[in-house]
């Protein structure tokens, strides 16, 4: 008996000391604390994924935008003959662009800018969908579609930097064509219907049948082959530009541009006998206007070309027949004073209509708008309004900007450095006070204040006086202005447009016997011929092509 | 015992921690998300404005909703197309004769959307209007499409439109003091802060709107507009009972017309 209790005994002890009161506790609190922190980490990872997933789907949106309108501002500047990577630099696009850089597309010419990325083959006339091909110019040119086109070889883009191992913006294709009522699905001409064969001009200087200003978008006559309607027209081009990201977002941009070119604004009219050329070697455009030249043999406004010695011009333009009074030279009354007829030589009033009369006039002071109907210049040069628009067009390509409202006036040592073979288009905001600088200038000067002359500053070239209207000489010299110099007030003192154009001024009374030798009309330095030396933003036989192309609209399109 | 129940105790504190941690996370992202949607939405309307614009047009179709007038519309004096424009007030300050729309709270974009996939081609020009609520704290948007008068009003805007955007601070009221001690970039000088903002073409270059000459300081003359959200979470912090805000920046910038 007391052998089996000790055995009981032994047995207990045993496995009492197998399983203490408390065996597997902390066992259980390690699974629940693995339990909680896993619970804690799981939830910190679904934190941290809907972030990371938020700020990708900003990113996409974002991106595709950004890197389509990359692809637009690419193309766009790239039509444009002074950017470096102009892209008929080697003449192989010269049925698209003329040689003073001018689109010249026919209708079913189409251009790309390719930017593959890494091991990537963009055809965008392709049916592969990997080869990111071009639907949307079937959905646009539906009779013929891209199988019809006429594809030039395509350009690759300039944007990746592959030295740099930069890839460039996410755009896969840009494209370039004329654009049409139907690609734009717009009546642009009101005629109810939508032409689907005439290519689209933009005619800066159109205006409605009461000779209001209205540019925009004209048809080619003909038809085809495209033909500008009007001597001012420039062809209108389509800029499309299809992005994807590597997730596969896509976006669709377009633009439709038309190059900015000064001297085709100036006249539309089939009455004018100067074609779209400046009519006079001064303009005076306004209400009120007023003319003061000094009564000597020595200064000239001299309407004769310089360059093509038989085509005459008036030697001053007004634009109000009420202001002929108010043009003095030198004497009380209207007209030159009487012995210096000659110092106004041009285009003879009476002698308007074809051929052009090849005998110079004397006192050639004109009004260039004696009706609305056989105005000189187009209605877009005699509004505040569109001239304003046309400074605003000229400032945002201008080579120099030199800004004069704040701190007094420039002055001629703030201009650039020029020569005949780099002209440059300038602006100054605000007064430009040439004394004491005597420089030479060329290309196209634009002053929206006071511009002060002083006779031994040279320029060669386009001068507008477009905002205060105001051109005031003092001093003595013996240079003057070589192409033509229109003047406008279109804002009053305070800067506020005005409704109707106000008193331009024009007033150069000289010094000590110098009075400087005027204005001489001269088309090459305006508009550019062979051999001579070219300005830039205006167009001729040779010139240096469009100041930029301007962005008549732009549109998103959801793809199909 | 003792010890297990502190431990757990630890955890469980923890746990609730991280829970509203993530809680008050969550919504901040929530809010961020719904903030970005709104600036994407805003800013895109806003690239796109003014299309087709009047130059596209050599004769202007006879129906106004065939084209756009201006990028920006507005209210007062709308109707006698084309008015002489109304002037911006200064952002904050008020001013000016366009009645508050455009302005710091109220936008109205001219624009022909993009038709969806399956939509008819060319469709007419719609008015986005754009109209901060300060009562309820929403921005709404609706869309519709242009006709001949004036876009809708304010509280049409409200009625008709969809809320794209709720709990938007940009007008604290009572809570700005409390705001400006917790969020010390926000509010400078612990005034409300205008939704748009308006930078104009001058011949100077882009200026603000209402620093503009006057021939310039109109709807449309406006080029880009800055678009300032500050929205707070549904809920403050249940950690430390501050309010949640985030504020977000963005601008557009419209193409059309190039003038």
């Amino acid at each position: 008996m007391g052998r089996r209790r000790s055995k009981r005994r032994m047995k207990k002890e045993r496995k009492a000391r197998k399983r203490p009161p408390q065996a597997g506790t902390a066992l259980l609190i390690a699974i629940f604390a693995l339990l909680l922190v896993s619970v804690v980490g799981i939830a910190l990872l679904v934190s941290t994924s809907a972030d990371t997933a938020l700020a990708g789907n900003y990113r996409t949106s974002t991106g595709a935008y950004y890197g389509a309108l990359a692809g637009l501002e690419e193309a766009r500047g790239r039509l444009l003959w002074k950017n470096p990577n102009y892209i008929n630099n080697a003449g192989s696009y010269s049925n698209l662009l003329s040689p003073s850089g001018v689109p010249t597309w026919a209708l079913t010419q189409v251009l790309y800018i390719i930017n593959p990325g890494p091991g990537e083959t963009v055809d965008p006339t392709s049916s592969n969908a990997v080869n990111y091909p071009d639907t949307e110019y079937s959905l646009e040119f539906p009779g013929w579609g891209l199988s019809g086109a006429v594809v030039n070889t395509p350009i690759q883009s300039v944007s990746p930097v592959a030295s740099a191992g930069l890839p460039g913006p996410s755009y896969k294709w840009v494209r370039i064509n004329p654009a049409t009522e139907q690609s734009l699905n717009m009546d642009v001409n009101g005629d109810t219907s939508i032409d689907r064969v005439a290519v689209l001009f933009y005619d800066p200087a159109n205006a409605n049948p009461l000779y209001q200003p209205t540019p925009g978008l004209v048809l080619s006559s003909p038809p085809v082959p495209a033909t500008p309607p009007t001597p001012t027209a420039v062809q209108a081009l389509e800029i499309t530009a299809l992005a994807v990201l590597p997730n596969g977002t896509q976006k669709i941009l377009q633009y439709v541009v038309a190059p900015l070119i000064i001297s085709a604004q100036v006249s539309s009219t089939s009455a004018s006998p100067f074609g779209a050329s400046f009519p006079a070697a001064l303009t005076l455009a306004g209400n009120g206007v007023s003319y003061t030249g000094p009564q000597t043999s020595s200064f000239t406004i001299n309407g004769q070309d310089q360059c093509a010695m038989n085509n005459l011009y008036y030697s001053i333009g007004y634009t109000n027949s009420a202001d002929g009074a108010g043009i003095t030279a030198g004497a009380a009354g209207p007209g030159p004073a009487p012995g210096f007829a000659n110092d106004y030589q041009g285009y003879p009033a009476s002698g308007a209509g074809s051929p052009l009369p090849t005998t110079k006039g004397l006192a050639t002071i004109a009004n260039v708008n004696p009706s609305p109907s056989n105005a000189l210049l187009a209605p877009s040069w005699m509004t505040p309004a569109s001239l304003d628009s046309m400074a605003q067009d000229i400032t945002k390509s201008a080579d120099v900007v030199i800004d004069g409202l704040t701190g007094g006036p420039a002055h001629g040592s703030n201009l650039p450095t020029m020569t005949p073979s780099a002209p440059m288009t300038v602006v100054v905001n605000g007064d430009l006070d040439l004394t004491s600088w005597h420089g030479v200038g060329y290309g196209l000067l634009l002053v929206t204040g006071t511009l002060t002359y002083d006779p031994n500053a040279t320029w060669e070239g386009l001068v507008l006086v477009v905002g205060q209207g105001t051109l005031v000489s003092t001093q003595g010299g013996l240079n003057g202005f070589d192409g033509a110099v229109f003047l406008a007030k279109t804002h009053d003192s305070s800067g506020n447009l005005l409704s109707a154009l106000g008193a331009t001024s024009f007033s150069q009374t000289g010094s000590s016997g110098n009075f400087g030798r005027g204005i001489n009309y001269n088309s090459c330095w305006i508009s550019g011929n062979p051999g001579n030396p070219l300005i830039q933003g205006v167009r001729g036989p040779l010139i240096n092509g469009p100041l930029s192309y301007k962005v008549l609209s732009f549109r998103e399109i959801n793809l199909q | 015992m003792a010890i297990f129940l502190a431990i757990c105790a630890a955890m469980f504190e923890l746990l609730r921690m991280s829970q509203q941690k993530y809680s008050g996370e969550t919504q901040l992202s929530a809010a961020y998300q719904d903030s970005r949607l709104a600036m994407d939405q805003i800013v895109r309307d806003f690239n796109i404005a003014g299309y087709p614009p009047a130059d596209m047009f050599s004769v202007l179709p006879a129906a106004t909703s065939q084209y756009a007038l201006t990028p920006v519309a507005w209210v007062a004096g709308y109707t006698n197309v084309p008015p002489s424009p109304c002037s911006l007030g200064q952002p904050g300050a008020g001013g000016g004769t366009c009645g508050g729309n455009p302005g710091d709270y109220d936008l109205v974009i001219e624009t022909r959307i993009p038709p969806a996939p399956g939509d008819p081609p060319n469709p007419p020009v719609s008015w986005i209007c754009y109209h901060y609520d300060p009562t309820s704290l929403t921005l709404y948007r609706e869309v519709l499409q242009k006709t001949a008068g004036s876009p809708p009003s304010s509280s049409q805007v409200m009625t008709d439109g969809t809320a794209l955007l709720k709990n938007v601070m940009n007008t604290p009221g009572s809570l700005m003091s409390q705001i400006v001690a917790q969020n010390a970039t926000m509010f400078h000088g612990g005034v409300a802060q205008p939704i748009f903002q308006y930078t104009c073409d001058t011949p100077a270059g882009p200026t603000p709107c209402w620093q503009a000459p006057a021939a310039n300081n109109s709807p449309k003359s406006i080029r880009d507009v800055d678009v300032t959200l500050i929205v707070m979470t549904p809920q403050q912090d249940l950690q430390t009972q501050s309010l949640k805000l985030v504020e977000l920046f963005g601008r557009g910038h419209r193409s059309n017309p190039a003038n």
